[in-house]
């Protein structure tokens, strides 16, 4: 629906305010939009042009070669590349849970259990807290002597007592917990204001024939809820892959080993740590192209459904 | 669906009971047990979200041995980081730089909305999309540039740049609530004051802006949270110690020598309390910042 509006309303046919002469109205929509073009071209639109110009140079900060657009098949050989796509490609495994979780919170929370609106905010708080909080606290729940151990030795599982920051294969799949964890609240609230969102008559009627509450939520709201499903699953997969990199930072700096770096952090490894301007653009160039194919995906997806 | 949405959203932030919730009692007495297991679920899903931050409160009241023992209590580790880290310093360029940035983001974002919104002018579609488009600029992919371009222009290391970078990476979807807000606003409203000669510009500041307060709210707070607890910006263009914002501060520590653990916890108690304070003030501006995208 956001979508449809969006696209359709400015500009169209729409019935607007019959304001004044049709000079002044100009000049005043000019004047009060002008500022917002100008920020968002010089700051946004011109440096995205530039990254474009940026990727297909050899650029160490110093001196600059044109390289071309060769410079996009050299890196796509490059194994340390390969890698951090396919990091960027496991995050994705996370995507179900991250989903499924608070789905099931917002049903809970939907049936106003008692303390619900606590509940609510608790699960809601994380949004508010910075990532290099949040990464400062999941370093210490993942250490060797950390909290996770712990509670692992606590059971009688001391045996399987891991590093998992310190091993190449399982720092990923640390961050991808903490990143799940801190989107719960995210996406529970979604959930909660799109079933809130639903007509009743349905859930009401299936009740009167005597279905059971679980079998509404499965058979008759669950389907209702593709839209915000959707909508939800775009969100996360966004923010898994442009808005974590201070969790990277502060979590794993991107190791063991490339191990935990995804495109986004590798942008900022390799422009401001090894002075690879050239490449660095590059890979934000590919991350602009990722995001939005994803973002016209959601519009079309969003658009058919609506 | 719109409506819908946005009825079902201040139903469930106001708490209100929703349709159908009226079922007759003997119903819900005979659920009773599967209510409790319920209600033990969302208990362990609240200790999981919450022990985090007690986690950080309880250690930051003990020095480092007593973390590593595992109990004690101590205001050692408090005292360590007011003489060690400028946090003071580090809060105060963080209500400096988000405030303004803000403030920017507020009077540009009131501004478009309401011309996309309310003034029928050439060219309002185009100009609207390419805005709003920009939304979809992921950070990562502008930073080299933008790190030339704000040291060429000599405004590296000081509050203007980073203000002026965060001011333009939350200008877009800023203007794509605002734009959804006064669209609500019906139109005879504006209309009547146009009968009344009651020019544009006065017309957005007079009539539109106090209207707005809602989605000024709105926001503010999504905008404040964001830019508070970013990091990347603030680590490359702020660079000078003393021109640090507090979550720069804390990621540096964090990534550094850590030499005592509690005052790090110390530090994150004390650079996480204003955006909480904000989120317990305005939940509900938050909760209606992320779901207008979806809804409206």
């Amino acid at each position: 629906m956001s979508v449809l509006r969006v696209r359709a309303v400015p500009g169209g046919r729409s019935p607007g305010p019959a304001l004044s002469a049709s000079a002044g109205r100009t000049t005043a929509g000019w004047l009060l939009s002008l500022p917002a073009l100008i920020a968002v071209g010089v700051l946004l639109i011109i440096p995205i042009g530039q990254a474009f110009y940026y990727s297909m140079t050899n650029w160490n900060g110093i001196t600059s070669t044109w390289v071309g657009p060769s410079a996009y098949l050299q890196l796509f050989e490059d194994p340390t590349f390969q890698r951090v796509l396919i990091n960027n490609g496991l995050l994705l495994l996370a995507m179900p849970v991250v989903i499924a979780i608070p789905l099931g919170i917002a049903f809970l929370l939907h049936e106003q259990i008692w303390g619900w609106k606590f509940f609510r905010s608790a699960v809601f708080l994380p949004t508010a807290i910075s990532w290099v909080v949040i990464g400062l606290v999941a370093v210490r729940f993942y250490a060797l002597h950390g909290i996770l151990n712990g509670l692992l030795s606590d059971v009688g599982l001391g045996f399987i007592k891991t590093n998992m920051l310190g091993s190449t294969h399982q720092a990923l799949a640390a961050l991808a917990i903490t990143l799940v964890w801190s989107q719960l609240g995210t996406n529970t609230i979604i959930f909660i204001t799109g079933m809130a969102a639903l007509d009743p008559t349905l859930a009401e009627a299936a009740r009167v024939d005597g279905a059971s509450t679980p079998r509404i939520y499965w058979r008759i709201i669950l389907p209702q809820m593709t839209r915000f499903i959707q909508f939800a699953f775009i969100i996360t997969v966004l923010t898994a892959f442009t808005a974590i990199f201070s969790l990277i930072f502060v979590m794993t700096g991107g190791g063991p080993d490339y191990g935990s770096t995804t495109l986004e952090f590798y942008v900022y490894q390799q422009a401001f740590s090894q002075s690879a301007f050239g490449t660095g653009a590059l890979l934000g160039v590919l991350l602009f192209v990722l995001v939005a194919a994803i973002s016209v995906v959601q519009v079309r997806v969003l658009r058919a459904k609506t | 669906m719109a409506a819908e949405v946005g009825l079902a959203r201040d139903r469930v932030l106001a708490g209100a009971p929703r349709a159908g919730q009226d079922r007759a009692s003997p119903a819900r007495r005979k659920v009773r047990p599967v209510r409790i297991v319920m209600f033990a679920i969302m208990v362990a899903v609240a200790v999981v979200m919450l022990y985090p931050f007690v986690y950080m409160l309880v250690n930051s009241f003990k020095t480092q041995a007593q973390y590593e023992l595992g109990h004690g209590f101590s205001l050692a580790s408090w005292r360590l980081l007011f003489s060690g880290q400028p946090i003071i310093r580090e809060l105060l360029n963080s209500v400096l730089v988000s405030g303004a940035a803000v403030a920017i983001i507020v009077v540009i974002a009131t501004a478009a909305g309401f011309a996309f919104a309310k003034i029928r002018y050439r060219a309002r579609g185009l100009v609207f999309v390419v805005v709003v488009a920009c939304m979809f600029v992921p950070l990562p992919s502008i930073v080299i540039p933008e790190y030339i371009n704000v040291s060429k222009f000599g405004v590296l290391n000081t509050y203007w740049g980073a203000i002026l970078v965060y001011a333009a990476l939350g200008i877009p979807f800023s203007i794509f609530l605002m734009t959804t807000y006064f669209r609500s606003v019906p139109d005879d409203l504006v209309e009547a004051a146009a009968i009344d000669g009651v020019s544009n510009l006065n017309m957005w500041w007079r009539l539109g802006v106090p209207l707005a307060k809602p989605a000024i709210f709105t926001v503010a707070v999504l905008q404040f949270i964001q830019i508070w607890n970013d990091l990347l910006v603030g680590l490359l263009f702020l660079q000078n110690p003393g021109d640090r914002t507090v979550t720069v501060g804390i990621a540096l520590l964090q990534s550094g020598r850590v030499l005592s653990v509690p005052a790090l916890m110390a530090g994150s108690v004390l650079s996480v309390i204003p955006p909480i304070i904000v989120y317990v003030l305005f939940q509900k501006h938050l909760v209606r910042g992320i779901t207008m995208g979806m809804g409206k």
